[in-house]
C-alpha cells in the first residue's frame, strides 16, 4: 500500500512517515506543492496523506486539482486549522477526511486504514473487530473462527455497522441502505433486526457489543 | 419599535409633494391678489376719469353767472341720464356755500350738508350711507364762481371685483391646476428615481457581512448627492475587510504555530517505546493540545465575525455532537440519549453550534456518574438542552461558570474552564443565551437557547428534513420551578 505524504514541517513528517512505515505502508515524503504534483505525475498512490499549510501555497489548490482532474484517490487531510469555515472548506475540496493537529499516531493510521476499506478502495475484503471477521465478498462471518449464521439483512447491518465502527451511525442511514426505496417500515423493524443481531452475536460470543443511542442511532464496539 | 421608527421617519417624496403642494397654492393666492389688486386700481382710474368728464361737461353747460333767485338753469338732456341713474351718478353745483344746482333733489338734500364747507378741491371720498352702502367718490372742481361736486356711488366696484375675482380664479384654476399636479409628480418622480439607486445600494449593504467582506455598494447611476456617502461607506468597507483579512490571517498563523510543535510532541511521545512516564506525558500533550484549542477557539470567535446567516437543523447539530462524544461515553459507560420534540431550523453557523453543544455534552460526561444517562433535548422554537445525573452547579456558581478561565467547584478533568465560556460566546453570536439550572431529580440542566430569526425575503426555506419517529420524552422538565 503506497501513500503521498505531502508536510513540509522535517520532524513532523519524519515522525509521521515512520509511524506510517511500522504499520505498513510504503510512504513517499514530499514537502511542497510542486514536488506533490511531480511524484502524482509519475506514480499511482492509494492514498494521500496532505498537510494544508505549505510553503508554495494551499494544500487545497492540490486537492482541488486532482478531484478536478477526476482522481477518486483517498485525501486525508491534515491541518492546524480548525475554524468553523475550514472544515467545511476542506470537506467541500474532495477531501475524505479531516484530521487537525495535533493528533495521534494509532488515529492517523486507523483513519488510512478506513478510508483504504471503503467500497471501491484498495482494503474492503475483510472487516473485523474484536473475534469477529466480515468478509464483504463471500459475506462469511466468523467469531474466533467459527462461522456464525446471520440473514442478508442482518449481514447488511453489521458490515454497516462495521465500516463505521467506534461511530455513531445514524438511524435513518441504516435505514436508506438495509430498505427498498418507498418499502413500508414497520415502527420497530429496526428494533427487531438489532434485537436479533445482538442476540446471535451474543450466542456467537463475539467480543463486540451493538449500543444504542437513543434517538440517533446504533453503534458497535469492542467489549475489552 | 421598529414600526413607529419607521412611521416617525417622513418619506422625502411625500415631504416634498406637501410642500410643492403649498407653494403652488400660496401662488395662486397671491396671483389672485395681485390681479384683484390691479382691478381696483383700474376701475379706480375709470371712475375719476368718468368723474372728470361728467364735471368738464356741466361746467361747460354752467352760464357765467346765477340767474336772479341765485339758481342756475340746466339743459334737461344733461339731467336726465344723472337721474336714471337711480342715485348713483349725483351732481351739485355750489356757488360759495349756496346750493346753487343739482342732479336730484333728494339726492342734494342728503348730500348737500356734506359737501357745502368743502375747501379743498379734487377727488374725495364719502363714508357709507345708508342709500350708499359700499360710500361714495367724489370730484370737487372749481370753476369761475361755482364749484361742481359729481359723486358716483362705489357699488358698481365691488360688482365688478367680484365677478372679476371669480372668473379669474375659475378660468386660472383651470390652468394652474394642472400646472401644479404636473409640478408635483415631476417633483416627486425626479426624487424617487434619484433615490431609487439608493434603494439598490442598501439592498448591497444588506448583503455584507462576514462570509462577503469583498461586497461593495453599486456606485454607478448615483446622483452627485448621494455618491460622496455611498463612496465613503465603500472605503470604510474596504478598512473593515483589511482588518478582517489580516485578523484572519493572524489566527491561521497562530493556529499553526501553536500546534506544530505540540503536533510534533504528540508524534514523537506516539513513538516512543514503554517507558513508565509515558502515559502521564501523553494525556500531559492531550491536555496542552486541549487549552491551545480552546484558545485558539475563544480568541478566534473574540476577534472575528461568526457567520449566522446559514439555515441550521438543531437536531442535525445534535446529532453530530454526540456522534463525536459517543466514544467518550461508552469509555465512561454513561449513555447519550436525544429527545426532540421538533425538528428546528434556524439562522446560524452549523460548525459552531456543534461546538457549543460539543462543549456541554463533554462537560455533562466529565460529571455524569458512571451507568447514569446524559440527555440532550432539541426544542421548539430554538433550545438545546443538555441534562445529566451529576451533583449539580450550586446557584452561586451559575452566572460564574461561563465566564472565561473559571471552572466549577469540583472540576474533575483538566479542563482550562473555557469550554462553557466558549458556549456562552456562541450563544451571545447567535443572539441567544447559556445558562445552567438544577435538573429535577438531581443533576444540571445547561440550557441553550437561539433565537430564531426572522426569513430573509430573498431567500427560501429550505424542504423540512424528514420527521424522524422518536417519542418525545414524557416525563422531564426542561425547567423546573424555583
Amino acid at each position: 500500500m503506497r501513500l503521498l505524504l505531502v508536510e513540509d514541517e522535517p520532524e513532523l513528517s519524519a515522525l509521521i512517515r515512520n509511524a506510517l512505515e511500522r504499520a505498513g505502508f510504503a510512504v513517499d515524503l514530499v514537502p511542497d506543492l510542486a514536488e506533490a504534483d511531480d511524484h502524482l505525475a509519475l506514480a499511482g498512490y492509494d492514498a494521500i496523506v496532505l498537510d494544508l499549510a505549505l510553503p508554495d501555497g494551499d494544500g487545497l489548490s492540490l486537492l482541488r486539482r486532482l478531484r478536478a482532474g477526476g482522481s477518486n484517490t483517498p485525501v486525508l487531510v491534515l491541518t492546524a486549522r480548525d475554524g468553523p469555515d475550514d472544515r467545511v472548506a476542506g470537506l467541500d475540496s474532495g477531501a475524505d477526511d479531516y484530521l487537525v493537529k495535533p493528533f495521534h499516531m494509532p488515529e492517523l493510521v486507523a483513519r488510512i486504514r478506513a478510508l483504504l476499506r471503503r467500497p471501491g478502495a484498495v482494503l474492503g475484503v475483510t472487516l473485523s473487530l474484536g473475534n469477529l471477521l466480515l468478509d464483504t465478498t463471500t459475506r462469511q462471518v466468523r467469531v474466533d473462527g467459527l462461522d456464525i449464521r446471520l440473514s442478508v439483512r442482518e449481514t447488511a447491518l453489521l458490515e454497516l455497522l462495521l465500516r463505521r465502527q467506534r461511530h455513531v451511525v445514524p438511524r435513518e442511514i441504516l435505514e436508506q441502505n438495509l430498505y427498498s426505496f418507498g418499502a413500508e417500515l414497520g415502527s420497530n423493524a429496526m428494533e427487531v433486526l438489532v434485537h436479533r443481531l445482538r442476540r446471535k452475536l451474543a450466542e456467537a460470543n463475539a467480543t463486540l457489543r451493538v449500543h444504542t443511542v437513543r434517538g440517533v442511532g446504533y453503534l458497535l464496539a469492542g467489549t475489552e | 419599535m421598529k414600526a413607529t421608527r419607521a412611521e416617525a421617519r417622513q418619506s422625502l417624496s411625500v415631504r416634498l409633494g406637501w410642500r410643492l403642494a403649498a407653494v403652488m397654492l400660496v401662488g395662486i393666492l397671491l396671483a389672485a391678489a395681485a390681479v384683484a389688486w390691479r382691478a381696483i386700481a383700474t376701475v379706480h382710474e375709470l371712475d375719476d376719469s368718468a368723474l372728470q368728464t361728467q364735471a368738464r361737461l356741466i361746467a361747460s353747460r354752467l352760464p357765467a353767472s346765477p340767474d336772479a333767485d341765485g339758481r342756475v338753469a340746466l339743459p334737461e338732456n344733461l339731467i336726465a341720464p344723472f337721474r336714471a341713474s337711480d342715485g348713483d351718478n349725483v351732481f351739485l353745483v355750489f356757488q360759495g356755500d349756496r346750493l346753487a344746482a343739482a342732479s336730484d333733489a333728494i339726492a342734494a338734500a342728503h348730500l348737500a350738508p356734506f359737501l357745502r364747507n368743502r375747501s379743498e378741491a379734487g377727488f374725495f371720498r364719502l363714508p357709507a350711507m345708508p342709500d350708499h352702502v359700499h360710500g361714495m367718490v367724489g370730484l370737487d372742481t372749481r370753476v369761475g364762481p361755482w364749484r361742481i361736486v359729481v359723486l358716483q356711488g362705489r357699488e358698481q366696484t365691488g360688482v365688478l371685483l367680484d365677478s372679476l375675482v371669480e372668473n379669474f380664479l375659475l378660468e386660472s384654476l383651470w390652468l394652474l391646476l394642472p400646472i401644479g399636479i404636473a409640478t408635483i409628480l415631476v417633483g416627486v418622480l425626479t426624487l424617487r428615481r434619484g433615490l431609487r439607486s439608493l434603494r439598490q445600494a442598501s439592498a448591497a449593504a444588506a448583503l455584507v457581512g462576514p462570509t462577503r467582506p469583498g461586497a461593495r455598494l453599486p456606485v454607478g447611476p448615483l446622483p452627485r448627492e448621494i455618491a460622496p456617502l455611498v463612496l465613503a461607506v465603500n472605503d470604510a468597507l474596504t478598512r473593515l475587510e483589511h482588518a478582517l483579512v489580516t485578523q484572519r490571517r493572524f489566527m491561521a498563523d497562530a493556529a499553526h504555530a501553536l500546534r506544530t510543535p505540540l503536533a510534533v510532541l504528540t508524534a514523537r511521545l506516539d513513538s516512543l517505546d514503554d517507558h513508565p512516564a509515558l502515559g502521564a506525558l501523553r494525556s500531559d500533550a492531550d491536555r496542552m493540545a486541549r487549552l491551545v484549542g480552546q484558545l485558539l477557539r475563544m480568541a478566534r470567535l473574540e476577534s472575528l465575525p461568526l457567520d449566522v446567516t446559514q439555515w441550521v437543523n438543531l437536531r442535525a447539530v445534535a446529532v453530530e455532537a454526540i456522534t463525536a462524544l459517543m466514544p467518550i461515553a461508552l469509555q465512561r459507560g454513561v449513555d447519550l440519549e436525544l429527545r426532540e420534540s421538533t425538528v428546528p431550523l434556524i439562522r446560524g453557523n452549523h460548525a459552531a453550534l456543534v461546538l457549543a453543544v460539543t462543549n456541554l455534552v463533554e462537560n455533562a460526561l466529565s460529571y455524569a456518574p458512571p451507568e447514569s444517562a446524559v440527555e440532550i433535548t432539541v426544542t421548539s422554537p430554538a433550545a438545546i438542552t443538555v441534562l445529566d445525573r451529576g451533583p449539580g452547579v450550586a446557584v452561586k456558581d451559575r452566572e460564574r461558570i461561563f465566564g472565561r478561565f473559571e471552572r466549577g467547584s469540583a472540576p474533575r478533568d483538566g479542563g482550562a474552564g473555557l469550554g462553557l465560556a466558549i458556549v456562552a460566546g456562541i450563544a451571545a453570536a447567535h443572539g441567544g443565551t447559556a445558562c445552567v439550572t438544577e435538573r429535577a431529580g438531581g443533576g444540571a440542566a445547561f440550557v441553550l437557547a437561539l433565537r430564531q430569526m426572522q426569513d430573509a425575503p430573498d431567500e427560501p426555506r429550505p424542504p423540512s428534513p424528514p420527521r424522524p419517529s422518536s417519542a418525545v420524552g414524557d416525563s422531564f422538565d426542561l425547567y423546573p420551578k424555583g
